[in-house]
């Protein structure tokens, strides 16, 4: 029965007073922290995903032989869901890549590159739709690998394909292709699109391909090497695509070649898009300095409040800086356990939606949740500016009540 | 052991000052039983917080076994307070958060070691007569047991002075004797007690008395008066 009593008990005496008034301290911190957290969250896990985003949005204008425009019109530009250009659709049309340098030398053009259709195949085995074969430029490519499900360690290599989320085949799994063996290295995200059920090589194993259907199938429409389909074209960020598109024309016949732009109409969306982390972080700020002046009231009422109990412990020896450690102390618990409450219902609440998929989107096909250790450093940095700014709302209450008269406080009492 | 010299303590109030306590004289000898009568707002509670070191005095001194307290720093005051001095308010003044064996302990965590000790508490509250309310929270103990247990809290550091304020103020007259009793017993081991009261049932009880008025000490009583207590308490309930 000699346990020692600790100032440890005199600070949770203090923190259990009054639970509902306490509770809702714990709540304005754990807003904070959630506000700040969410914030942080969603700008790292959508970072990725919004550059992600609109870099799947493909191309702006798409250049195409100039019968292509007669043979699709209404043209299906790519998948709906990115409502821009992927991929040329498949059609027998075909130019020389020759205009690729008449293209390169245009004006306000930030990415470029051919795409070539091979041909459709029914390949029961890898999908149970008809199998779509392009041939794309790996070094240049800007519409079809922002698409895959991961990252790429490098660039597509001879040998190598790309295939949609519903061909059969894992990475580094073989695939075959009219005989030809071919190395799975990577794997589209969905589309909801034919591209769903697409295979990609390198534009030169898809010349190759092309000159085995031919003497496989006679029927086969020739493909010359050097031949491509199409060319995407990405107007720079400050250029106005149409007027690139109209430069990429003037150089050709319309007889020869169609430039068809894309519907800009999720235009703005993308920039709104890429000013969504700077408003995140814009409300955190806000939140951050609303809230101080908000918590420095309620420490400034509590210990107001306590001043009869606080003179009491004065009158019964506290020195002043004890007064002081103790409503700091106080504070940094309630600000912890709000901080550490908010995070982890954000966390909770961000695990649901992503499992339930409400992070599906138009633009940001899933919400990727940001890595453990990078969640761990976002969680740390909310729980510790939430603190910060108990500790600061806490400073001038505290420094009050260590300098409250002790003698006060007793003619009070009662 | 207490030496007042010319104390003066004068508030502002507006424009005006108000002397709670006007150039009062007072000696306590070790051992003495010290009881200051006088009326509301007579300034003897004053008194007792500048004998405390709770409050400085405008003018005069404080001394207490020859330092003079009143020229102490803060931090010194409260080490003072918390070593020397063991004070009883007018109500209980326990914290309502912690049980009545923490309020008894609390004293404890602003002394030297910091820390407080249970068995040492518990002995207290063994000697004031609440052992088994220890673990009670003071909303759910009795006046008298509050009492009790602020008495057991004033001791705990070991002080050689006990201060009271009132501390029968609360009480029905059954409780007053026994926390009166409690205070005898106290003085009988050698605790000086200053003890301020309008009550003059409680003279029988001190060895000093004296009475405040208007902020002045306006009578020093010899303790032989003590013994004659009925027909002193008599002429005091006349008194101004």
């Amino acid at each position: 029965m000699n346990r020692k009593m600790h100032i440890f008990t005199l600070i949770m005496a203090g923190v259990r007073n009054r639970p509902g008034r306490n509770l809702a301290t714990i709540f304005c911190f754990a807003f904070i922290a959630a506000n700040i957290f969410s914030a942080q969250y969603l700008v790292a896990g959508g970072e990725g995903n919004v550059d992600q985003g609109i870099s799947r949005m493909g191309a702006d204008i798409i250049v195409v032989p100039a019968q292509y425009e007669v043979l699709f019109k209404g043209i299906q530009m790519g998948p709906v869901k990115a409502n821009g250009i992927l991929r040329v659709e498949p059609s027998n049309l075909r130019v020389s890549n020759d205009i690729l340098d008449k293209i390169g030398k245009v004006k306000g053009i930030s990415n470029m590159s051919p795409q070539l259709f091979v041909a459709t195949h029914t390949i029961p085995e890898l999908s149970s739709s008809p199998v779509d074969i392009y041939g794309i430029d790996p070094a240049t490519d800007f519409t079809i690998q922002p698409w895959l499900q991961r990252p790429p360690d490098r660039i597509l290599g001879p040998g190598e394909v790309i295939i949609g989320s519903d061909i059969a085949g894992d990475l580094s799994s073989k695939i075959s292709v009219s005989g030809h063996q071919y190395t799975v290295a990577g794997k589209l995200d969905p589309t909801r699109s034919a591209i769903d059920h697409s295979i990609f090589l390198p534009m030169d194993d898809a010349y190759t391909l092309a000159a085995a259907e031919e003497i496989n199938s006679p029927s086969s429409s020739h493909i010359d090497k050097g031949s491509i389909s199409a060319v995407l074209v990405k107007a720079g960020p400050d250029a106005d695509p149409e007027m690139v598109g109209a430069r990429i024309q003037q150089p050709f016949s319309l007889a020869y070649i169609r430039v068809i732009g894309r519907n800009f109409a999720l235009e703005p969306v993308s920039r709104e898009v890429q000013g969504l982390p700077n408003l995140l972080n814009m409300i955190s700020v806000i939140v951050i300095l609303a809230s101080l002046p908000l918590i420095a009231l309620i420490a400034a009422m509590v210990t107001h409040e306590r001043q009869r109990e606080i003179g009491l412990l004065r009158a019964l020896g506290a020195k002043r800086k004890v007064i002081f450690s103790l409503v700091m102390a106080e504070s940094l618990i309630l600000s912890t356990v709000g901080g550490i409450t908010g995070v982890g219902i954000s966390l909770t609440v961000f695990i649901l939606a992503h499992t339930l998929g409400f992070f599906r989107t138009a633009l940001l096909d899933s919400f990727r949740m940001p890595d453990p250790g990078a969640t761990v450093l976002m969680a740390m940095l909310a729980v510790v500016v939430v603190i910060a700014i108990g500790s600061i709302a806490a400073l001038w209450p505290a420094y009050q009540s260590s300098m409250m008269n002790p003698y006060d406080a007793i003619r009070n009492e009662g | 052991m207490i030496v007042v010299n010319g104390v003066t303590k004068a508030f502002s109030t507006g424009s005006s000052e108000v002397r709670a306590v006007d150039n009062v004289d007072l000696r306590v000898q070790q051992g003495d039983f010290v009881l200051i009568l006088g009326r509301s707002g007579s300034g003897k509670s004053t008194l007792l917080g500048m004998l405390a070191g709770l409050l400085r005095p405008t003018t005069g001194t404080v001394r207490i076994r020859g330092m003079d307290i009143s020229t102490l720093s803060d931090d010194k005051m409260a080490e003072l307070r918390s070593q020397d001095i063991g004070f009883v308010f007018q109500f209980s003044g326990l914290i309502p958060t912690v049980t009545a064996l923490e309020n008894v302990m609390i004293p404890m965590l602003f002394s030297a070691d910091g820390s407080g000790n249970r068995a040492k508490a518990l002995d207290l509250l063994k000697q004031v007569g609440v052992a088994d309310r220890a673990d009670a929270y003071p909303g759910t103990l009795s006046s008298g047991e509050m009492k009790r247990v602020a008495i057991a809290r004033a001791l705990i550091n070991g002080p050689s002075i006990l201060i009271a304020d009132e501390p029968t103020g609360d009480l029905d007259v059954d409780t007053e004797s026994e926390i009166m009793a409690l205070f005898r017993q106290l003085n009988s081991e050698g605790i000086t007690i200053v003890m301020v009261t309008h009550n003059p049932d409680l003279i029988p009880c001190a060895t000093k008395i004296y009475r405040m008025s208007h902020g002045r000490m306006v009578e020093n009583l010899d303790s032989t008066l003590c013994l004659k207590g009925p027909k002193i308490r008599d002429e005091y309930k006349d008194q101004p």
